[in-house]
């Protein structure tokens, strides 16, 4: 299934036989297929966006029915999504999924002007984030390294630029994305709270086009075209940040700025294979003055075969490469620090469409991991830094799944999947050994916990293992009809997470290293069961959930842990559990000029390490507190307004209950230092958040059978004008000798200007 | 780590954010005892004892009650005692010159209640030279000193920085992992530095569960709250209370050989 004019293969369209009552709907790769009694039959193809398309088909034997949509201008009659289409959405037992077209992240204002998938994403419900600025983001209460980022099926471990100000996705190259919040299917895993599954474009195969933007901020442009038309295709897009060039003007020698490759080549052996070659490279560079330099991003390249092996089995093969570098230079100490984490997937997956009402999915995956938690160079002979590497650390995670979608009876339909996973730990040099194999002690005079010394150190060869673990992980999602316009569904899953951040800061930076489980780490669990109501109005949806999860293994950490550069990460971290529970409402317009969602998340977010023995404290005192980014309301309204071929509207608007701190309760002096006391930890909270956001889009008539099309779009982040709270500092002012306490606000009202070409 | 403060700076420099001082009701915790017993053995040979006693007070406060009616005392391996008398403002002084490897132990009788701490000398190494770069710092622009010593080799070593002046004070707690053997320095940087000011470098020689105290003490001080905060934590020194291990103090009791170096910015 194609997209008319560049052949990019469509996601997610649904293929309906109305007087049979059912259909099927295309895969990542535009691939469908269907087992019908001979007959003919009137058969729909529709998806947002795109205009639908009916014909009439006789069907005698098996089938290729290859198609390509047409694209939708949103002036023609809003899309008429019939009873028959909406039938199969209602039965499908997969809940808690978010899928979001590029077109509706593209019409969403946002700061700066720049499209940002991570951004919106965070106006679902059961998403939010630590904070403003914050990286990463949280899905149903889960912390950010529990996510599982796929841009085309290969790995990322930072998703965004710049502290979090900007996500690593040019929107230009990607065609959709998923967010799988629960009832995540088997043939996905290695983290416990969410998986986001972003695919690019393959690259028009007609004619050579392209799009592009320039901002305030950064700029973009992506180009593509045939490399043997109708065949092959490419894609290259590049996007950069140049607002440092203007720091100068502000006597600042300082540079911030990231910049981010996507490229893509795809070719159609036959009607039976496919392949794609796709790379992304990003960096974000740092410079302060002439005394520290910072360098790091994400580096992909993956190589995909799609082979069918008869109109029922569909397969896929990649070998995917993955990197993630991190560097970092201080002059003024005179070292450099490199650190980052290499792998290497091989993944085989095979959807099989046995019957109209059997599919099943299964496949293999096998991960090799290098981690390289840091090696220091000094950079002059006279550096007073010696040269250290601490100790790489190896790995291989595997797994093998097996899925079926079963339609039990006419109005019940069950998901069933179970995924085994495995963990091994592979040899390395200078494995730390402690007595009783505990790395931690606790002094019960002081109350405090203290590194345990190793009493020694081995080697072992990476082609052994040190540890290896195995987990069975069971998926299940029923869907029950109730009637032609609703549904309930519910779920359960198990997951597994074996490799963990380290990072003790509420949101992820830079410093933070990937640790995978071994001697002294356990894998993280979590078990989270899900109930939905699922209701079509005529042009509305509604959506209710709710959910529980439990996650065992959390890691914590000691007070005053030092995780940078730490060889024996084992000597400060401490176990503990976490969990969360929630009601997440989603009433969404999908038709007609005025479409977008309203999106409630009522849910609490907490954990507790307890002390391993009973006279141990535990971190907290062993109580449970709220976790960085638990808001107890998160309510996120976008709203886009087409008036005219000319002017569009988008709008937006959240409010968040304000994020937990830790607030002082008290102060003393020690050595002439003034020190804050402090109350149980995320006790307290910030003042509640919210803000408003306006865009105009306006697309100029002499566009109109133009070959180069522009639109401006203008927006105004934070129209009220609002200091949100990102933090709340406790400090001595020292020019008046008095403490204070000092709210930081990062974005006021800025308003933006975008232009955006195609041609 | 002093890079968790560079980043935030730089934040704050880079974009259109701004700081408010707000107002924050904020909650009182039942005051505790603060132990700042800080020996430190002179490079001349003498010793300036004194061991002040303050409480924790609201955070908001401006001024910190001091403690005048304690009972003090250090006593060695040997039983020796050496009485601390209170002088004014909750300073205590007394007169004792630190033998290495000898332990001391810090008595103090507060309320009726006994708390107690023991440590010996921990050495340090003298200060050589002061360095200074005038295009130091974020803006390239700032007045930057480094203070150079050489570490030990083959011995874990730590130490506590100070670097103080009337425009402003610098402190960093060091260990020699990263620079066993080395000539390394400490950092010291103030914005309002200038030509003419006196800045007083003392590097004091320390253990590890004090480097792990100053370490956690300094990270509550530099960013707390802020956006790369790490968990603000109750910082646990090495004086107990034998009476009610529930109401712990605050503090640290040290003994150190330091090692001064006055330096005139240029």
């Amino acid at each position: 299934m194609v997209e008319k004019s560049s052949n990019e293969t469509l996601i997610g369209v649904n293929v309906i036989f109305p007087e049979l009552q059912t259909g099927t709907i295309t895969n990542e790769y535009g691939f469908y297929s269907i087992t019908l009694p001979a007959g003919i039959y009137k058969v729909i193809f529709s998806t947002l966006g795109f205009k639908n398309v009916t014909q009439s088909i006789e069907l005698t034997e098996n089938t290729k029915w290859n198609l390509e949509l047409e694209e939708s201008t949103e002036e023609l009659d809003a899309i008429v999504i019939s009873q028959d289409i909406e039938k199969v959405n209602i039965r499908n037992p997969q809940m808690s999924v978010n899928a979001l077209s590029i077109n509706t992240i593209k019409k969403m204002p946002v700061v700066l002007g720049e499209t940002d998938i991570i951004k919106s994403i965070l106006l679902l419900p059961g998403v939010t984030s630590a904070g403003e600025g914050a990286s990463g983001f949280n899905v149903r209460g889960g912390a950010a390294d529990q996510n599982l980022i796929l841009l085309d099926e290969a790995t990322l471990y930072n998703s965004s630029h710049l502290f979090g100000f900007f996500s690593v996705f040019n929107p230009d190259a990607i065609k959709d994305l998923k967010l799988y919040k629960g009832g995540i299917p088997a043939r996905f895993g290695g983290r416990i709270s969410s998986v986001l599954d972003i695919y690019q474009k393959d690259g028009n195969r007609n004619e050579l086009k392209g799009t592009g933007g320039i901002g305030l901020v950064s700029s973009r442009a992506l180009l593509e075209g045939p490399i043997v038309k109708q065949r092959g295709s490419f894609l290259v897009g590049g996007r950069s940040s140049y607002a440092h060039l203007f720091l100068p003007l502000f006597n600042n020698e300082n540079i911030a700025y990231f910049y981010d490759l996507n490229t893509k080549l795809s070719y159609k052996l036959n009607n039976n294979n496919n392949l794609y070659l796709s790379g992304y490279f990003g960096r974000d560079v740092f410079e302060i003055a002439d005394s520290f330099s910072n360098t790091f991003g994400n580096t992909t390249l993956n190589l995909r075969w799609n082979h069918l092996f008869s109109d029922k089995l569909f397969s896929n093969l990649s070998v995917i490469y993955s990197d993630y570098y991190y560097g970092l230079t201080l002059k003024f100490v005179e070292f450099d620090f490199d650190s980052g984490i290499r792998n290497m997937n091989l993944k085989y997956d095979l959807k099989h469409y046995v019957t109209d009402k059997l599919q099943l999915n299964y496949g293999v995956n096998a991960i090799y991991y290098k981690f390289i938690p840091g090696e220091i160079h000094p950079t002059s002979e006279t550096s007073g830094i010696n040269a250290q590497k601490l100790t790489d650390k190896y790995a291989v995670e595997n797994a093998t799944y097996l899925e079926a979608e079963i339609k039990i009876t006419e109005k019940l339909t069950v998901q069933a999947g179970m995924r085994l996973s495995t963990f091994n730990r592979l040899g390395q040099n200078e494995l730390y050994l402690y007595e009783n194999d505990n790395p931690i002690t606790f002094n019960n005079d002081l109350k405090i916990y203290q590194k345990a010394p190793a009493i020694d150190t081995i080697s072992i060869s990476t082609s052994n293992t040190i540890k290896s673990f195995a987990h069975l992980e069971p998926r299940i999602s029923l869907g029950y009809e109730l009637n032609e316009i609703s549904s309930i569904k519910t779920s359960y899953q198990r997951m597994a997470q074996y490799i963990h951040l380290i990072s003790n800061t509420s949101s992820p930076t830079p410093f933070d290293v990937y640790a995978p489980s071994g001697k002294y780490i356990k894998p993280q669990l979590s078990d989270q069961v899900a109930i939905g109501y699922f209701r079509n109005f005529k042009n509305y949806s509604l959506e209710i959930e709710t959910f529980y999860k439990e996650v065992q293994n959390r890691l914590d950490y000691t007070d005053g842990a030092d995780l940078i550069a730490n060889n024996a990460i084992e000597q400060v971290l401490l176990s503990g559990e976490a969990r969360a529970y929630g009601l997440e409402v989603l009433f969404r317009k999908n038709e007609g000029k005025l479409q977008g969602w309203i999106a409630y998340t009522l849910s609490k977010s907490e954990q507790k390490t307890p002390g391993r023995t009973p006279e141990e404290i535990g971190i907290n005192n062993s109580n449970w507190y709220h976790s960085a980014w638990d808001k107890t309301h998160d309510i996120s309204v976008t709203a886009n307004y087409t008036w005219n071929a000319k002017w569009s509207f988008g709008a937006n608007f959240i409010f968040q209950t304000g994020q937990p701190a830790t607030f002082p309760n008290g102060q003393y002096q020690y050595n002439g230092i003034v020190v804050p006391t402090f109350e149980k930890r995320n006790s307290s909270r910030l003042q509640a958040f919210h803000h408003l956001d306006l865009s105009a889009t306006l697309t100029p008539s002499k566009n109109q059978g133009r070959n180069w099309q522009g639109e401006w779009v203008f927006s105004i982040y934070n129209l009220y004008d609002r200091k949100n709270a990102a933090s709340v500092s406790f400090r001595e002012n020292t020019n008046i000798g008095k403490n204070e306490a000092v709210k930081l606000s990062i974005f006021g009202i800025i308003p933006a200007v975008t232009y955006n070409f195609k041609f | 780590m002093k890079l968790v403060k560079i980043i935030t700076i730089f934040l704050a420099i880079s974009l259109s954010s701004c700081e408010e001082v707000i107002d924050l009701d904020l909650n009182e915790a039942n005051p505790k005892l603060v132990i700042d017993a800080s020996i430190n053995l002179e490079e001349d040979g003498s010793t300036f004892a004194f061991i002040k006693l303050t409480t924790t007070a609201p955070f908001f406060n401006t001024n910190i009650p001091f403690v005048a009616d304690a009972t003090v005392s250090i006593t060695d391996e040997n039983g020796i005692q050496y009485p601390f008398t209170h002088s004014e403002n909750g300073i205590y002084l007394g007169n004792l010159i630190p033998q290495d490897s000898i332990d001391y132990t810090l008595n103090i009788n507060y309320k009726n209640e006994l708390y107690t701490a023991t440590t010996h000398l921990e050495t340090a190494v003298p200060i050589e030279f002061i360095e200074q770069r005038n295009d130091g710092g974020f803006t390239g622009k700032d007045i930057e000193l480094k203070a150079y010593f050489t570490d030990p080799a083959g011995v874990p070593n730590f130490y506590f920085f100070e670097g103080l002046s009337s425009k402003g004070d610098s402190f960093d707690a060091l260990k020699d992992t990263f620079f066993d053997g080395n000539l390394i320095f400490g950092y010291y940087l103030v914005e309002d530095i200038a030509p003419g000011d006196t800045v007083h470098f003392n590097l004091y020689g320390i253990n590890e569960t004090n480097y792990n105290f100053l370490f956690t003490l300094l990270l509550q001080t530099e960013s707390p709250g802020g956006p790369f905060e790490t968990q603000p934590a109750s910082v646990r020194g090495n004086i107990t209370n034998q009476t009610n291990p529930e109401n712990f103090p605050l503090g640290y009791f040290r003994i150190s050989e330091v090692y001064r170096f006055s330096y005139t910015v240029q």
